[in-house]
């Protein structure tokens, strides 16, 4: 981990200039677009996180020595004062190679594994970063730590730190949105799309899945949209009654917030409709219209980001393979590739792939060794190393940035923190993830603390 | 070769720099008496021996032990200085110093800067002369009145009677005055209706829930445990102290010295120990493979920032990785600190891992059972038995591997099962209780709880009032009474900033969480100074500033925008007029229960769960159930509502509810589209609208509904084109009713076209903006 000394009296050196709000009582304000720190292509990001953890060995980072040692007994000078979780099944654990089949793919000639070989289709796109480096072994804290740059709940999330320098471009829906498939939620919900301590409407708003994606969207009993329309007239006209009478400009937000209300229960229907995609766009994601997945929510996320949203995480949750990984990858892989991979197309044909970041990865990597048995093999979690791939949004397409070493232990050139990689995510926006500051505590925070450096080499 | 070294070594020294030369050009920039980097200055012999973070950084006579020799040859894991490597001469210079036994160096000549404002003792100040005589009916009003005279600025008139009584009714208590009260408020013209409404207002139950609430949101209170898996946590007792303390004006200053170190009193009686949850409030990890180290240090760094955040103002948080750039707050200091609350059990016992066991309360938590002497004691016994046996059962497992249908395995269980049957029911609560072995406290260097520094000793900053000497170890206790006394010129000036803050929406030092130097200055700094010996003075009593502020003529303003007072003081820092404030999340619930009149105004007792949303426990990796509470525990105040950190009440986050991840001393304020959604379309609300409804139709004559509603909802009368609005919208809509009597039993409840119309009238109502503000 790399620490600028700098940046502590930069950090703490802030004066009161940083002080939040021109006013105390508008906060609301913030929420409208604003300028980034310099020119950058992107304006939106879809994340498709990969909780759990996936392999970065069976998936992105093409290890052949690995496979030639496999079943070897992992040399120890390789494991001396590494952490892993569940240290207790470590000891003296074995090599394990990968089953899969890796080919070289595109014009660029990226390593890619056959099961993701829908993503290999768009090698050209993509940047792949194999050394890509946190800080904790454990879930819980790396998932915070991918979301908010701590591993320790409490601090804004990219998203709310996005759409707080950034400002909300979608007129009748949440600037991000957070979604979720697999077979259970994510671990710390609400820590790791939330706004820490940055006003609540910086936070993401996580769609149900169903067919309203939001609380509270249908009129409660006995309430028409004609009915509801009328309320909100009578709404408007007491308000505008109120502003009058205070002068207060928070009044006027309020009156608009009732207005966007509305529209929002009118547009989320037909956002939610998949039924009026094409049948050869629902083929191309491997979508179903009501049926919920993965797919699904990637083909949402594009019409989300058509509707001016600035951050959308996409949650896939079933990759923690610590045994069974075959079997595993076997279930996770086929739900995953083919909507990634026609994510990407479908944002590129529609000319928004400029605009906006995909960003695929997980929370860790995995480990060279084998856990569990012979025929129940899988691995354990790794920090030292995983694999991350992004396109679209001013990303550099066709080349893998960062090596490990030959078993896939730890980076041996171009070691990317997650600090780095929000940092340089954050430039992709144009934003200087030094100068977007929020005094809280009496600190400035930011998103990558005191760290981080934007990867030159994944900018195009 | 030896010999060719040492004529060469002798050949530098003629010309060469001495060794506190090389220190002074090379080192003493950051390691000086006022920065100290790494705890370490090298500008005087004294303190070069005292060393830093670390350790000594010289033992006189022997370089070649001395750390300093070590770091700029490069020879250990520190290397310095950190902009490259000294010159061979330079390292031998510094090593001839420290052979010769550090001699030859004179200290920096000392120099003061003058003292911080919120450092130095709080004096007080004079009463100011002000122009207009009429206004001012208490000193406050004095100093703010004199600073509005300075601008050229009159202050707002005294806000409407009704405005009066309601704004100081949601301040206070935060609830709305009955219509009941408001008539006899608004008929009682006599001297002092106001002071003796504000009376009343102090000694309702009410009054402590609204004051703990805010209390709460700096103990970050939960009913959670945060993290991956969320467990529920058993500390509502904790929630009731606060209550029944600030309700009974309990002294601050013992409020604050039980919330430190209750458990430690002589003699401590149950509540005192209970007081001491403001500090289990921290964040508990027990995600499996976790480790658990990492989390314990965590939970202490928490204690630690809250303590700075809490009881100084300060961000100590800085100083855990390295000293405090700006306030007197060295790493080190931060650690004497930490190591006051680094003596207690995180995890409880916690002898096996919690999957072994899967009973947290009896393994995993540091609980005070409360109830009957009798029940509190079995339960502790029977709790020590358990304890007792599920180790045993534990190490039975490790030793023999017990495969399904093992019979010893299942002998265990059944033992462990009918003990947990016969366990008494008690009440729980998390508290703090000292390990008998203390632990040990070391700092951390860069914050890294696995890089190990010097070892420390609990003991006060120093660049504060002077610390009590005690030749034993110092305790938390002595940590409490330092806190609070008077010669702490921080204590008195925070708490009244932030009760100040509450009522104006802002306090007179902007940056209520920062009174260090790079915070803002106070706004009125006299005022600020007078409030904090007052409190002092009148016995640290927080219903004494309550009424100061309260029946103030300051407090009494119209929140009326003012355009002349905007161009001179557009932030209205100056309060030329009072702020309109939007309710907390919890207030906006409780304003519409007492709409509804279907408000339960029971005060504590454990956490109850209002209707929801479907799908808002979906989000959690281990999902929990909300069984929806039925009868009046379905609607207490929003206070009471079961807050789950990972997955809170929504209804409650829209409207910026703390997280309850680290202490929050002022709630974002916003207005958003999600906020208006609740209100108009949520289960919760519209249950209440009915409620609200079927009032306005019981209670008043039907050309007095409309009057009525205004009384319950915004506690006055609607002008005449509010009540026309509300006349047509209630005619259109009682039309539509009429002919679509299926959607009116939807709506009501019953088939019932007026009452449905009503219920439309009172939604508007509860969806304006005056609904939810403090005017």
């Amino acid at each position: 981990m790399h620490i600028n000394r700098r940046h502590f009296f930069e950090r703490c050196g802030t004066g009161l200039a940083r002080i939040a709000f021109a006013s105390l009582l508008a906060e609301s304000a913030g929420a409208a677009p604003k300028q980034p720190h310099f020119g950058g292509k992107a304006k939106s990001i879809i994340y498709l996180f990969m909780e759990g953890g996936p392999s970065q060995l069976d998936l992105l980072d093409y290890k052949p020595k690995l496979a030639e040692m496999n079943g070897q007994t992992t040399p120890p000078s390789l494991l001396e004062g590494k952490r892993f979780a569940f240290m207790e099944r470590m000891a003296a654990p074995k090599l394990y190679g990968t089953r899969s089949k890796f080919e070289r793919r595109g014009q660029s000639g990226q390593w890619i594994s056959n099961r993701l070989r829908h993503v290999g289709s768009v090698a050209d796109d993509i940047a792949i970063v194999n050394s890509v480096v946190t800080t904790n072994v454990n879930h819980s804290p790396a998932m915070v730590m991918a979301h908010t740059g701590s591993m320790v709940p409490g601090r804004p999330s990219l998203g709310a730190w996005l759409v707080y320098g950034l400002g909300s471009e979608a007129k009748d829906l949440p600037a991000f949105v957070a979604m979720t498939s697999g077979p259970r939620g994510p671990r710390n919900a609400t820590d790791i799309w939330g706004s820490g301590f940055l006003p609540t409407e910086y936070q993401g708003v996580p769609f149900l899945n169903g067919p309203d994606p939001i609380f509270n969207l249908q009129n409660p009993p006995g309430v028409s949209t004609e009915r509801q329309s009328r309320a909100i007239d009578a709404i408007r006209d007491l308000n505008q009654t109120r502003l009058d009478a205070t002068g207060d400009s928070e009044i006027a937000t309020r009156i608009a917030s009732y207005e966007m209300a509305f529209r929002m229960q009118a547009s989320c229907p037909d956002l939610m409709n998949l039924g009026t995609e094409s049948a050869s766009t629902l083929e191309m994601y491997g979508a179903t219209p009501g049926k919920a997945s993965f797919a699904n929510n990637c083909l949402l996320a594009r019409r989300l980001v058509e509707r001016g949203v600035r951050c959308v995480q996409v949650y896939h949750t079933d990759w923690d393979h610590h045994t069974n990984i075959e079997r595993g990858l076997d279930k996770v892989c086929p739900e995953v590739d083919r909507p990634a991979a026609a994510l990407i197309l479908d944002l590129k044909r529609r000319g928004l792939l400029d605009s906006t970041v995909v960003a695929w990865g997980g929370e860790f990597g995995r480990t060279p060794m084998r856990e569990g048995g012979e025929g129940a093999a899988g691995r354990n979690h790794q920090i030292d190393a995983m694999s991350v791939f992004l396109a679209g949004g001013g990303v550099r397409g066709g080349v893998t940035v960062g090596r490990t070493d030959e078993l896939g232990f730890k980076p041996v050139e171009d070691p990317v923190h997650v600090h780095d990689l929000h940092a340089t995510l954050l430039r992709l926006f144009g934003v200087d993830h030094t100068k977007l500051t929020y005094r809280y505590q009496g600190r400035d925070f930011r998103l990558t603390d005191v760290h981080g450096n934007p990867v030159r080499k994944l900018i195009a | 070769m030896k010999r060719l070294l040492a004529i060469l070594l002798c050949a530098a020294a003629l010309a060469a720099q001495s060794g506190p030369e090389v220190l002074r050009a090379k080192c003493q920039g950051c390691h000086n008496a006022k920065n100290r980097a790494s705890g370490l200055a090298l500008d005087t012999r004294d303190a070069v021996l005292a060393g830093g973070n670390r350790g000594s950084a010289a033992a006189p006579g022997k370089p070649g032990e001395s750390r300093l020799v070590s770091a700029i040859r490069h020879s250990g894991e520190l290397k310095m200085p950190p902009g490259g490597k000294l010159s061979q001469t330079e390292i031998a210079a510094v090593e001839r110093w420290i052979e010769s036994g550090l001699d030859g160096m004179n200290g920096p000549e000392a120099k003061s800067a003058p003292k911080h404002w919120a450092f130095t003792p709080a004096s007080r100040p004079a009463e100011p002369a002000v122009g207009d005589a009429g206004f001012a009916r208490n000193p406050i009003d004095k100093f703010v009145l004199a600073r509005l005279e300075k601008e050229g600025l009159a202050p707002s008139a005294e806000a409407s009677r009704e405005t009066l009584l309601r704004r100081v009714s949601f301040d206070l208590t935060g609830l709305p005055p009955t219509p009941a009260e408001m008539a006899l408020f608004a008929a009682d013209r006599s001297e002092g209706a106001y002071e003796r409404a504000v009376e009343r207002l102090l000694s309702s139950p009410h009054y402590g829930e609204r004051w703990a609430r805010h209390w709460l949101d700096l103990a970050r209170y939960a009913d959670s445990d945060g993290g991956s898996r969320d467990e529920p946590r058993q500390i509502w007792k904790y929630r009731d102290w606060v209550i029944r303390a600030i309700g009974s004006d309990m002294p601050f200053d013992r409020f604050v010295v039980e919330q430190i170190a209750g458990d430690l009193i002589p003699g401590a009686s149950p509540d005192q120990i209970v007081a001491t949850g403001f500090q289990r409030n921290s964040l508990l990890q027990i995600e499996a493979g976790t480790d658990r180290e990492q989390y314990r240090v965590e939970a202490v760094s928490d204690r630690v920032d809250t303590y700075g955040t809490v009881f100084l103002g300060l961000s100590a948080g800085c100083a855990r990785c390295h000293d405090h750039k700006f306030d007197p707050l060295a790493q080190r200091e931060y650690y004497q600190l930490f190591a006051f609350f680094n003596n207690v059990d995180e995890y409880g016992p916690a002898l096996p891992p919690f999957s072994e066991t899967n009973d947290l309360e009896v393994t995993h938590r540091p609980l005070l059972a409360l109830g009957k002497p009798a029940d509190t004691a079995r339960y502790d016994a029977l709790r020590e038995q358990m304890l007792a046996l599920y180790k045993e059962r534990f190490d039975y497992k490790e030793r023999a591997k017990p495969k399904g249908g093992d019979a010893g395995l299942a002998a265990r269980n059944e033992t462990i099962a009918a003990l947990k049957k016969q366990l008494p029911k008690v009440e729980l609560s998390l508290v703090m209780r000292n390990l008998p072995e203390p632990r040990e406290t070391f700092i951390h260097l860069g914050g890294d709880f696995l890089r190990r520094g010097v070892r420390v000793f609990p003991s006060m900053p120093a660049g504060f009032h002077a610390a009590p000497v005690s030749k034993d170890p110092l305790t938390r206790l002595d940590l409490a009474k330092w806190t609070v006394n008077p010669a702490n010129p921080l204590l008195a000036r925070v708490t009244v900033n932030r009760i100040w803050s509450h009522y104006f929406g802002r306090g007179i030092v902007e940056t209520e969480n920062d009174f260090g130097t790079q915070g803002a200055k106070p706004s009125h700094s006299e005022l600020l100074d007078w409030l904090a010996t007052e409190f002092v003075a009148r016995g640290w009593s927080q219903k004494a500033i309550h009424r100061l502020i309260a029946t103030s003529a300051v407090y009494r303003q119209s929140s009326a925008f003012r355009a002349d007072a905007a161009r001179v003081d557009p932030r209205n820092t100056l309060l030329a007029r009072q702020n309109r404030l939007r309710f907390d999340a919890e207030i906006v619930r409780d304003a519409a229960l007492a709409a509804s009149g279907l408000l339960e105004p029971k005060t504590g007792g454990p956490s109850v769960f209002p209707p929801q949303p479907d799908g808002a426990m979906d989000a959690s990796q281990v999902k929990k159930s909300w069984k929806e509470s039925k009868g009046a525990d379905r609607f207490r105040r929003g206070m009471y509502t079961h807050f789950w950190r990972i997955t809170p009440h929504p209804a409650l986050v829209v409207f910026d509810q703390p997280g309850a991840m680290m202490a929050c001393t002022r709630r974002s304020r916003t207005t958003t589209p999600l906020q208006a959604l609740t209100l108009l379309n949520d289960a919760a609300f519209h249950e209440l609208a009915r409620g609200f409804a079927s009032r306005i139709v019981k209670e008043a004559a039907p050309d007095a509904r409309i009057g009525l509603a205004f009384q319950l909802a915004l506690a006055r009368d609607p002008l005449a084109s509010e009540r026309d609005r509300l006349a047509r919208l209630y005619s259109v809509e009682l039309d539509d009713f009429r002919t679509r009597p299926e959607e009116a039993a939807k709506m009501a409840g019953a088939a019932d076209p007026e009452l449905a119309a009503w219920t439309s009238v009172a939604r508007v109502l509860m969806n304006t903006d005056e609904f939810i503000t403090r005017e």
